[in-house]
């Protein structure tokens, strides 16, 4: 009787397999994109140049990270995650293996979402000595990656759905998401942001300034946005090892010649 | 227990039928079948169905008795070596065959002895650090091998495996295939060169146009061929000369003149070439150079069409 890997054996060959691709070119530029925006900000208040740095934390994490980088590196991440094999076409190679074909794109997923995580990680704890307040630093980690989760699940799926799925993803974040200051009360839950600035704590309700919501903001309790944001990823991830499952892929590419 | 089982197993992509409904039977055991037809015959079509990535448009696809499509009972049982160039950018290779070895199910001792074994099978042992980018065709083509054989299958599936390989490689690959073959491995082979196939094995199947047109010896085939006139151009001083020792050769079916020789469309041309051989050699006849027109696997596939039609 021949063994046959399990959704987590499977995920952890993947992870390992793929560890080293996350030292390369693109592992770095991801790293790159996470700590630059923070490198310059602390430049900046070195110099002396910045009357209020506690304000432009805050600026930075949520006009930065959360609208930008956000976002940027979930479009980044998601384009070497199942959707390269796609690309390169050697996703047949691993579809005519024993394991599991829907863990195959989580696998792929999960290891640049801890790498991103990571420096996310270390990013925002390194905030405090741009003057953020030490206390809210964990819920701020929580809110950037749990997001990072569910964007790069989604941002996965839309690529696999789609021929130029990265390209709609990047409208869904772009686009979609910051019109949470526009939407009206319900509608702000349709997007990432309502329920990153529900754990992080609301950009404008922290400062308590320069508020720019044409509608009230609505706010969610911390532990439920939290669901929120793993059950979406969990979700998109989910449909994208069904997509994977079902998807009839030759060796030519999707459609294969014969 | 048959290794394959295809029940009027068609595939269509779109409007365009990639494989017209096949039916046939590859049973239990060490061997090897040739996959033969010219490109666009349909058999990367069969093979993909065979290797479980693609589901047939309709009838069925069996291997051991189970549909292939996403089924890791069959999966575990057989190894794909795809035809074209296609590895993860920036892999060395021995990460990516551990990687490929643990999606196998092998894991600790025995993953790295499967490993070593496969890449020592290859001749790969010692380059294995290298990665796909800094391989040549003919390394990266053994490491394609080397990943269909980490799990030991029991049917090896292998698409157009002598294409862009040197003579020496090929060899090397042939007689491979031979021992894999003899230590109880079921070994397909597709190729559009019926000499390839027919230094492998004496069990052809062959395709043309997205179907199976026939299936039998080498020996079958090759009288098939037989039964096709070649069209050979003989280019001579004497054209007068080639035409009147053409004339008395009984499997002539044509002749036409031309100013340096003749072209001439000939039945059964092994026989003929053999006489033609002879007539040079003892200086009854004098030609400058053999050409011929259309002897080419595609020419005998549209003759063949024609015939069972």
């Amino acid at each position: 009787m021949r063994n046959i890997p399990s959704f987590v054996e499977t995920i952890c060959i993947l992870f390992r397999g793929y560890l080293p691709r996350v030292f390369k070119a693109r592992g770095w530029v991801l790293a790159f994109i996470i700590m630059v925006p923070f490198v310059i900000v602390h430049i900046f208040v070195i110099l002396g140049v910045v009357p209020n740095p506690a304000r432009l934390a805050l600026e930075l994490y949520h006009n930065g990270y959360a609208s930008v980088v956000i976002p940027v590196i979930a479009l980044v991440s998601a384009s070497a995650c199942i959707s390269e094999d796609i690309e390169q076409r050697t996703l047949p190679l691993m579809l005519v293996r024993p394991a599991p074909a829907w863990a195959l794109p989580i696998g792929k997923g999960l290891l640049w979402f801890s790498w991103c995580s990571t420096w996310l990680l270390i990013v925002v704890t390194l905030m405090q000595l741009v003057g953020m307040e030490v206390t809210t630093i964990p819920r701020k980690i929580i809110a950037l990656v749990f997001t990072l989760w569910a964007q790069l699940g989604l941002v996965s799926l839309l690529g696999l759905i789609f021929k130029r799925g990265i390209l709609w993803a990047g409208i869904v974040l772009f686009l979609w998401d910051p019109l949470v200051t526009l939407l009206p009360g319900t509608m702000q839950r349709l997007t990432f942001s309502h329920y990153l600035q529900s754990l992080a704590g609301g950009q404008y309700s922290i400062n308590n300034m320069n508020s720019l919501l044409a509608q009230a903001q609505i706010s969610t309790p911390f532990w439920l946005a939290a669901t929120v944001l793993i059950a979406v990823g969990a979700l998109a991830w989910a449909l994208c090892g069904i997509k994977v499952m079902n998807m009839q892929i030759g060796l030519s590419g999707r459609e294969s010649e014969g | 227990m048959s290794v394959i089982t295809l029940e009027r197993a068609s595939l269509r992509y779109g409007h365009i039928l990639g494989l017209s409904p096949t039916t046939f039977e590859i049973k239990e055991g060490g061997g090897i079948t040739g996959l033969l037809g010219p490109n666009g015959a349909g058999k990367s079509t069969l093979i993909q169905m065979i290797s479980g990535l693609l589901r047939p448009s309709s009838g069925q696809v069996l291997l051991f008795d189970e549909p292939p499509f996403r089924n890791p009972n069959v999966l575990a049982r057989i190894g794909l070596v795809p035809e074209g160039d296609r590895f993860p950018v920036g892999f060395r290779a021995d990460r990516w065959l551990r990687m490929m070895g643990g999606l196998s199910g092998l894991k600790g001792i025995a993953l790295s002895a499967s490993v070593d074994s496969a890449l020592e099978i290859v001749g790969m042992t010692t380059r294995s650090h290298l990665t796909f980018s800094a391989m040549s065709k003919g390394m990266r083509q053994r490491i394609r091998l080397a990943q269909a054989l980490l799990h030991s299958p029991d049917l090896l599936i292998l698409d157009e495996p002598f294409n862009g390989l040197d003579s020496e490689a090929r060899t090397a690959l042939m007689y491979m295939l031979r021992n894999l073959a003899k230590e109880n491995v079921r070994v397909l082979v597709s190729s559009h060169i019926l000499g390839e196939v027919a230094l492998l094995t004496d069990q052809i199947l062959l395709f043309f146009r997205g179907r199976l047109l026939a299936e039998g010896s080498v020996i079958e085939i090759r009288e098939l061929m037989d039964r096709h006139p070649v069209e050979l151009r003989l280019e001579a001083d004497d054209s007068k000369a080639v035409a009147q020792w053409a004339v008395d050769y009984p499997d002539l079916v044509a002749i036409k003149m031309e100013t340096n020789g003749a072209v001439l469309s000939v039945k059964n041309p092994r026989d003929f070439f053999q006489k033609l051989q002879s007539a040079v050699a003892s200086g009854q006849l004098s030609i400058k150079s053999l050409d011929p027109l259309d002897m080419n696997l595609e020419a005998v596939f549209q003759y063949l069409t024609e015939d069972h039609g």
